[in-house]
């Protein structure tokens, strides 16, 4: 495994959870799997404080463990996708509050910090339900709020946390919204275990079970034999996943008296949430309640689908104008409940349709998911004025670009009332009609998607009228990775770098010559272009000899990109720049020691406006900016990793 | 090589018509005449073969047309009269490179695939170019595909774009310039038939917006239902978005045409646009082919100004072009995050030394330079 990663997950250990566990997880992540006493020896720990490490480490899922029998001694390997992940929480944070609200990122952040959580637990941390034992896990989590994971004052945060969920039906039903879209998952028993030893156990029960004679070679068994070890993955992953049936404890309401929805929190929910008949708890008292011995954790998976979706309509929206890239931003939502991973349904049945089936919505479902608020109709010239669409709401009588005050001097006043209350309030006929007009523009922007050359989507069914639309998230996605190639190169080399790299990555090997005619560039410029790519090595050159004596002067150099290795390459040196600027923190901290440690000072801590003095308050702010600048720089670097390793679902470098 | 006679009245006829045709013709003085051609051309007396045949002996020999071969058939091409008459004072080895020259024509040929295939040695071939050269019946000339070797060719002759690289080489040397105003043209045009230019309120200030309630007005003319009118009320009236425009200032914004109802310009298009708006030297822009053309809109595509739109181009929105005498600067998207990502907005992105970097080496987080400036400068 690369040395980056390995660095960046040790510093981001040791600022999460402390010295100890980060020497664990150092030495594990060199020696591969090992069983505690020889992890002991390696790592130079005592034998017991090795086991406290390590359960601190399982706590927050970052090294997994398995036993191959009962009495086998177990061993340990490290997680590294959940190690990396403790840099995405900012980002996952803020996905949840964008979508779900305020209350769902605070309970989000709160697990994020557990790793995992019990229900119960969860509750007593509110101060929800009486009784029960205050476990182990939500008290550990106030111990290691991260000093430097979060950024944005998460310790800030967590005093207030409590407030802002305040009942127990709320809670349950944040947890549900969160569980419904794939947020939480259900932690169950083989969570923990390597992926690799997984398998195994998978192979071994389908031979015992089907396969009495352990013969799964030759062509026509190992094919029975992969099929069933599939059916049989399949199953249990249904085991393990969330059901309503067997984890709902009561399906009781639960009510108390004086407890009330917090009303502010209405506003807060704009449109771009699922239309919520679960958010709007408050409106429906009787919330079903969740088991308290559920064990949850987050999706960081489910979690990459939504960043995604967040780019794909940030670059929607850049090509193709704001209302565009919210009908796309509303499109994704729905879909993302249909995909299950990255990269679609699990390869395993994907290969055997040669059609591709995409993932589609219904065009009503994205007219529900989209901000009532977004004024279709301005952005696309004479969109209102189809024949079909009688009182042209959309007739951009002014074609305001977005969120204006002034929808009733266009007419759209009854739309607005109707998608806010879901159900229509104007009288039946015009509400209809107001709803048909605005699926008809939302098509109108869907198409516009799908003529642009990304081809941001497409009907579902190709050639039909039919008002489904799907995403070939596949190419898309590669499109994203290239956009993010691209825009690295710019940044750091400049246009014509990018113009010749593009050029080569699309007319394939090309001759020097070739390239600068292309380019349409001087081939001396030219030659300094592909050299200095080359010594980046984002561009390289394929030797042709002309002759046995494979003298430069007879050779031919033909050049090309390899979006591969460069993709690789930028991804490793991120993990680098993100270990680098965490390094920096600490050499920063020192600089402010003095006035840090003052700070902190319990007879000044919480007081700090009084006690200090000016200067010292100025430094203060000054330390806080610096220490959020980085930690700012390193969640937007984690957006690049998150493009470039987690979208594609094909990156292999985290397997374990 | 003994000098004839003096030129008969009939070959000087026949001479000057064939000229003049050539002349006249596309192809210039590479025009080639076929028997049949000529007789055509002639009058009466020299009508039949026999009569044919001497005539053109005794152009030939005097060096105003060549004869070659053409898909099996003869065929003649004439030669300027001055460059004839110095021909005809040639010597042997000068004559037979200067055919070779001839032969080439606006490809040009290199010095030394006339000495391979001469077979002269390599000291006279030199001397023999050089006096041809002054005579001007030759000239050298740039081949952009091999800037070292000398090429020859008649000095009459324009070279070929094989030879000088298309429009946009100049004397063997790219013309950055004017690849770049062709460009910024093509934006230009492009530009104007890709978006709706709309002004929306907006926090910067924009001039006029006159004009804008007759267009929407205008685009809505064909559409007659109920609503309609109010519409038009709320749009049309100057006057009400000019007292708006007091409160509030306006934005220029590119509003999307819908989809599959709007063309966008082809390369052809483009090609026409360009050669016709006389910006360029209409010398160039007779020059300019649609193959050149599309290589520009290659390259604006490969810089993300252009896009592709089914079988036409349309600019990436927010780009636009420049004006003359502008300095460009990029226009970034309107969250205003400027350019790069995560990666190359910090310092380790755009680091130089970024491969010694480590703990405990010679760079490493704490002695980075490059942090503080990063840092001091976001403070």
């Amino acid at each position: 495994m690369a040395q980056n990663l390995v660095e960046l997950c040790a510093i981001l250990i040791e600022n999460h959870l402390g010295d100890l566990a980060a020497q664990i997880f150092t030495t594990l992540a060199e020696h591969g799997r090992l069983s505690a006493p020889t992890l002991a020896a390696h790592a130079n720990i005592p034998l017991i404080r090795t086991y406290t490490g390590l359960a601190t480490l399982l706590e927050e899922q970052l090294v997994l463990h398995h036993a191959a029998e009962e009495d086998a001694p177990t061993y340990y390997s490290v997680s590294w996708r959940n190690a990396y992940n403790l840099v995405r929480h900012i980002n996952v944070v803020s996905l949840v509050i964008e979508r779900h609200g305020e209350a769902a990122g605070q309970v989000v952040k709160n697990i994020l910090q557990l790793g995992h959580a019990r229900v119960g637990d969860l509750t007593d941390a509110y101060n929800l339900a009486p009784g029960s034992k205050r476990d182990s896990g939500v008290e550990t989590g106030a111990h290691h709020v991260p000093e430097a994971v979060m950024v944005n004052g998460a310790a800030k945060s967590q005093a207030t946390s409590n407030q802002r969920v305040t009942s127990a039906s709320e809670l349950h039903s944040i947890l549900r919204t969160l569980l419904r879209f794939g947020i939480l998952v259900k932690v169950g028993t083989r969570t923990l275990m390597p992926i690799a030893d997984l398998q195994e156990q998978l192979q071994e029960a389908v031979i015992v079970d089907q396969f009495p004679d352990r013969k799964v070679t030759g062509p026509k068994k190992a094919k029975e034999f992969a099929l069933a070890v599939n059916e049989l993955k399949r199953k249990w992953r249904r085991d393990d996943a969330f059901s309503n049936n067997s984890d709902a404890s009561s399906r009781g309401a639960i009510k108390r008296p004086g407890e009330h929805f917090n009303p502010n929190k209405r506003p807060k929910l704009n449109g771009i949430k699922p239309n919520g008949h679960v958010i709007n708890v408050d409106c429906e008292p009787l919330v079903s309640k969740l088991s308290l011995d559920l064990i949850v954790r987050v999706d960081f998976m489910r979690c990459s689908l939504g960043l995604r979706s967040q780019r794909l309509q940030k670059l929607a929206k850049r090509l193709l104008g704001s209302a565009t890239g919210a009908v796309y931003g509303a499109l994704l939502q729905a879909l993302e409940d249909k995909v299950c991973s990255v990269r679609g349904e699990s390869d395993e049945s994907a290969k055997d349709d040669a059609e591709k089936v995409l993932p589609s919505a219904d065009l009503s479902q994205i007219a529900e998911l989209l901000d009532p608020n977004i004024d279709l109709g301005s952005s696309i010239r004479g969109v209102g004025t189809s024949k079909r669409l009688p009182n042209g709401t959309g007739t951009n009588g002014k074609r305001k670009h977005a969120i204006d005050n002034e929808f009733a001097e266009i007419g759209i006043k009854p739309e607005i009332s109707e998608s806010e209350d879901d159900e229509p309030t104007t009288n039946g006929l015009s509400s209809y009609r107001n709803h048909a007009k605005r699926v008809k523009m939302i098509e109108a922007h869907l198409l516009l998607l799908q003529e642009h050359s990304k081809e941001f989507c497409k009907r579902a069914r190709a050639g039909s009228t039919s008002t489904e639309w799907g995403v070939d998230f596949e190419t898309l996605t590669d499109g994203l990775i290239q956009a993010e190639l691209d825009t690295t190169i710019v940044a750091r080399f400049g246009s014509t770098h990018l113009r010749v790299v593009r050029l080569l990555r699309e007319r394939g090997k090309l001759e020097e010559k070739q390239v600068a005619s292309f380019a349409m560039t001087r081939i001396k410029d030219v030659r300094a272009v592909l050299t200095e790519l080359q010594s980046e090595s984002l561009a390289e050159a394929q030797e042709l000899p002309k002759d046995n004596q494979r003298q430069p002067s007879r050779t031919t150099y033909l050049w090309y990109f390899d979006p591969q290795r460069a993709q690789s390459l930028i991804l490793q040196q991120t993990y680098k720049a993100m270990a680098r600027t965490l390094q920096r923190i600490p050499v920063e901290r020192e600089r402010f020691r003095t006035i840090i440690e003052k700070a902190e000072r319990t007879d000044i801590k919480g007081q700090e406006q009084e006690k200090l003095e000016t200067h010292e308050r100025q430094l203060l702010r000054e330390w806080r900016e610096i220490e959020e600048r980085l930690l700012t720089q390193v969640s937007r670097m984690d957006e690049v990793v998150m493009i470039l390793r987690d979208c594609s679902g094909r990156d292999v470098s985290l397997a374990t | 090589m003994a000098i004839p006679a003096k030129l008969s009245d009939e070959c000087d006829a026949l001479y000057t018509q064939l000229l003049a045709a050539a002349t006249n013709s596309e192809e210039g003085l590479k025009k080639v005449f076929f028997q049949n051609d000529i007789q055509h051309l002639l009058t009466d007396t020299a009508k039949s073969a026999n009569n044919l045949l001497p005539v053109l002996q005794e152009l030939q020999n005097h060096g105003l047309i060549r004869a070659s071969r053409l898909q099996g058939a003869m065929c003649w091409s004439t030669r300027p009269r001055g460059a004839a008459e110095h021909i005809q004072k040639l010597s042997t080895n000068e004559r037979a490179l200067y055919e070779y020259v001839e032969d080439a024509h606006t490809k040009g040929i290199w010095m030394k695939d006339l000495k391979r295939r001469s077979g002269i040695e390599e000291g006279k071939v030199q001397k023999a170019m050089a006096k041809l050269e002054g005579a001007r019946l030759l000239k050298v000339i740039r081949n952009v595909r091999a800037p070292a070797q000398k090429t020859y060719m008649l000095f009459h002759l324009v070279p070929s774009d094989d030879v000088t690289g298309g429009s946009f080489f100049d004397a063997g040397d790219l013309d950055e310039s004017l690849i770049e105003e062709v460009a910024n043209l093509i934006v230009f045009h492009v530009r104007m038939s890709s978006w709706v230019e709309q002004k929306v309120p907006r926090s910067q200030p924009q001039h006029s917006i006159e004009g804008e309630g007759d267009t929407v007005a205008g685009a809505e003319s064909d559409a007659k239902k109920r609503k309609r009118t109010a519409d038009i009320e709320d749009s049309a009236p100057a006057r009400k978005h000019r007292s708006r425009r007091e409160d509030r200032d306006m934005i220029m914004t590119q509003l999307a045409w819908p989809a599959n109802s709007h063309e966008y310009p082809s390369a052809s298009n483009i090609h026409d646009f360009v050669t016709t708006s006389d910006v360029i030297r209409a010398s160039k822009a007779q020059q300019l082919s649609v193959a050149e053309i599309q290589g520009v809109i290659d390259v604006l595509i490969w810089d993300d100004k252009l896009e592709r739109v089914g079988s036409g181009y349309r600019t990436v929105r927010g780009v636009s072009f420049r004006p003359p005498g502008f300095v460009d600067e990029d226009q970034e998207d309107e969250d205003g995050e400027g350019e790069g990502n995560g990666l190359t907005q910090a310092p380790c992105g755009r680091c130089p030394v970024f491969d010694l970097c480590g703990q405990g080496g010679p760079v490493n987080a704490g002695n980075c330079e490059y942090f503080t400036e990063w840092l001091r400068h976001g403070a």
